[in-house]
This record gives structure tokens, sequence and C-alpha cells, in this order.
């Protein structure tokens, strides 16, 4: 019996499946184990005192002053000053008519001047009706206008609540994103990487898109990564406020303070 | 040791301290030895029951032991361990025949003889093997668990310098000597499965080619 009977014929084979067998093995390792160390979620706590600063109120603001409808008002003085005016050369015109001669002219005179005197009070009692009525008017528009104000002004602080809600959570949501980026190292304190950002309802972030680079590739991944892990992101109770944080612009610096 | 390092896999293998490494070297090197030879053993053992098989049906649809002995195969021992066994029966057999004078009994002697030669070679050649694979199934958990041990140490004599102890400190060192014994683990697991399959295999198969031989003297001794 030669040695060659008992050399095996599947070495070759043998080893490629060893091998797969091994690459399999440490793939499964590697991919499937997530070797991370992962920080402890929910021990990020924010402190809020009071606000951060709102960039939304002003622009919100300025159209209940617009609302206020006070133009109207000037138009009403004028009016019932041309009434008294015409009212008034009235009165003087009786005594220069008495002085004249003869007394059946006299009671002529008298007959008619008592018609104008009559005449001239029908005309002051109309010409006080027309000002009480203009009066009126003048109170009713004046309570509409105070109503309008009323109105423009609840408005006006709906408005603000509701944006002092949407920045608030703005705020939220980046700060929230900002405890999650893991700053790597070199990145420049002045980099500022400028993030589109489509939500979900309920917070699911549907795409992240960078929309201005940092100048920093990792800085961009790390923010990138660091908007995904921070789903669910906070938003409002409020359901109807949603449509304000489907697209959202987003701004992240290394250091806190230096873009807003 | 950095406490706030990412625990990637390969991290761990790089950071390992070198006695671990090289324990993780060694169990990988026996990892994929003991996998080749899984496979060679798989492939000859199922070869073999399946060329016996075969040999077994031809051998007793044939009567004519001449013609069987002298066709291609095998004559020229590609047939199989059980075909090798039966021409080195067959070869003997004839060649005491041609000699006057031999007993009968001398004759079946010298022939089982033979054939139980072959059968020990072929034996050897199946076995061969599968005392590597059973080495490797009961020592390497040992030495994975060596590597684990030292890892364990080094990590925590790394903790007697730190003031206040936490499972930061430990735990990557841990898990790099985990590696250790998870690889042994590895290593051992398969080699030990395979090596209980095949003993029974070749165990089968070294009754089957024992019972064929015994048959085979019957029919050489009722033509002698």
């Amino acid at each position: 019996m030669s040695a060659a009977v008992y050399a095996e014929p599947y070495k070759l084979p043998a080893g490629a499946l060893a091998l797969a067998v091994h690459a399999a093995f440490f793939a499964l390792l590697y991919f499937g184990i997530s070797w991370r160390a992962e920080p402890p979620q929910g021990m990020v706590v924010d402190i809020w005192d009071s606000l951060p600063e709102m960039k939304n109120i002003p622009a919100k603001v300025t159209p209940p002053e617009e609302a206020q409808p006070e133009p109207l008002k000037p138009v009403e003085p004028p009016k019932p000053v041309e009434t008294q005016k015409l009212a008034k050369p009235a009165q003087p015109a009786e005594p220069h008519k008495a002085d004249i001669e003869l007394a059946e002219k006299k009671k002529q005179k008298a007959k008619l001047d008592e018609i104008k005197k009559q005449m001239e009070q029908k005309k002051i009692i109309e010409a006080e009706k027309m000002r009480a009525a203009q009066a009126e008017q003048e109170r009713i528009r004046t309570v509409q206008a105070e109503q309008e104000r009323a109105r423009a002004e609840q408005a006006a602080k709906a408005a603000a609540a509701i944006a002092s809600e949407i920045g608030k959570y703005k705020e939220l949501i980046r700060s929230k994103i900002r405890h999650n980026i893991v700053r790597p190292p070199d990145v420049p304190d002045n980099a500022r990487a400028e993030f589109d950002v489509t939500l979900l309802p309920g917070g699911t972030v549907l795409n992240a898109k960078l929309n201005r680079q940092s100048g920093n590739e990792a800085y961009d991944a790390a923010v990138e990564r660091a908007i995904l892990k921070s789903q669910p992101l906070p938003l409002p109770p409020d359901v109807a406020l949603f449509n304000k944080f489907r697209e959202l612009h987003l701004k992240f610096c290394p250091e806190e303070n230096s873009c807003k | 040791m950095n406490v706030t390092q990412d625990l990637s896999f390969l991290h761990l293998l790089e950071n390992a301290s070198v006695l671990v490494q090289l324990v993780m070297g060694l169990l990988l090197l026996v990892s994929l030895m003991s996998w080749w030879y899984i496979f060679i053993k798989m492939f000859a053992v199922r070869m073999a029951v399946k060329q016996s098989e075969e040999f077994e049906e031809t051998f007793w649809n044939n009567p004519d032991l001449v013609k069987l002995y002298q066709s291609s195969n095998v004559a020229s021992g590609n047939a199989g361990s059980m075909a090798r066994i039966f021409a080195a029966g067959f070869a003997e057999f004839i060649k005491l025949k041609k000699k006057h004078g031999m007993e009968n009994s001398a004759v079946m002697e010298g022939t089982s003889r033979a054939m139980r030669a072959t059968y020990q070679r072929e034996m050897d050649n199946l076995e061969s093997h599968l005392s590597f694979l059973a080495t490797v199934g009961s020592v390497s958990p040992y030495v994975g668990l060596f590597g684990t041990v030292w890892g364990i140490m080094n990590a925590f004599r790394g903790l007697s310098n730190v003031g206040q102890a936490t499972l930061a400190h430990v735990a990557p060192g841990i898990a790099e000597a985990l590696v250790a014994t998870a690889m042994g683990l590895f290593a051992a697991i398969p080699a030990v499965v395979a090596y209980n399959r095949y003993a029974h295999d070749v165990g089968r198969l070294s009754s089957r080619f024992e019972s064929f031989m015994e048959e085979f003297s019957n029919v050489l001794q009722r033509q002698s």
C-alpha cells in the first residue's frame, strides 16, 4: 500500500471551510455584539430656571401691534365743532332788525322774527340731536376699538405663549442632541455644523441632512450620530404645535455659546 | 488603563497583555487546525462509509472473486478500505495456494494475518487526527482559562493604583481576558463534538471491516 493511497484528497476544501467558519465566528463577534460603552440614559438633567433667549418672540409679537386699528379716532371730533359754528352766527342776527321804523312793519317783523326764532330753535334742537347721535356713535366706536385692542392683546399673548413653548422645546431638542455629541479630537472651537432635520410625530428623526459643513468631517459625523441617537426628540405635548417642528434647522458648535 | 475607551473587539485584542495575546494566538491556531481536521475527517469518514457499502454490494453480487480482484478499481487500491483489505487477503491466499504442500489451516491463517495487517493500517488511517481533536477538546478550555486568569490578574493589579475603585476600571481588562475563554471554548466545543461523532463512526466502520474479514475468510475456506 503506497502512501499516496492515504493522501487525504480534501485538504484544500477542508481548509477553506475551516477558514470560513472562523471568519463567520469573528464577524459575529465583531458585528453581533455592540461593544460600545453606552452612558446610562436618563442621567442627563437640564435645569431651566429661566427660558433661554427666545429668538421667535419678537417676530410673533409684532403682528398684534399692527392689528390695533386706531386711525378711525381722529375723524370724530371735527363734526360737532362745525355744527356749533353754524348755529352761533344765526343768534346775533335778531337785534339789528328790531330797530326799524314802522310799527306795522315792526309787528310784521316781530312775526317774522318769531317765525325765524322758531326756525332757529328748531335748528338748534336738530343740531343738538345730531350732536347727541354723533356722540353716541363715537362712544360705540371707541368701545369697539377698545374691544378690538383687547382681543388683539389676547391673541398676542397666546402667540407669545406658543412662541415661548416652541422656543423652549427647540432649546430642549438642541440640548438633548448636544449632550449626545461625542466631540472628536482636534475640532476647532469655531466649527459650526448646520443640519436640516425632518421629524415624524413622536420625535423620530426621519431625515437629518447636513446643510452647512463645519469643515471637520469627524465633527459633522459626530453631530449626525448624536441627532440619530437622541431619538425620540422632546416635543411639546400639544399636537397642534407639531407643524412647527416638522422641519428644524439646527446649528451646532463645539463651544456651547458660540452659535445660537 | 484608559477608562473611557471604547470596548471595540479589536481594541480588546490590541490592549491585551502579551501573554494573553499569545494565548489567544495559540487558541486561534489550534481552533483553525481542529476545524481543518474536522472537515477532513468529515469528508474521509463519509467517503469510507460510502465506499464500504458499494464494495460490499459488489462483493456479494459477484461470485467470481478472481474477476473482482482483477477489476481495475480494486487492483489500484482506489475502491476504499474494505476493497484494500479484500485485495490484501486474496493476494496472500493466491500466493499461499501456489505453494504446494501447504496445509489448509496454514493458508487461512496467513490470509487472515495479511488482512489483519491491512485492517490495522486502514484503521490507523481512519483514526488519525482524532486524538488531536480529543486533545483540543479537553485542553483548550484550560488554555483559555489560563489567559483569562492572567488577564484578570492584570486588571486587578491596575486597580490597586486607583484610590476609588469602580467597575469601569476593571471592566475592559476583564472583557479582554474573557475573550481568551471564549476562544478556548470556541475551539473546544466543536472538537469534542467532532471527536465523539467520528470515534463512533470509525468504531462502526471497524466492526464492519471485522465482520467482513470473518465472512471473507469463510468464503475462502469454502473454496480452498
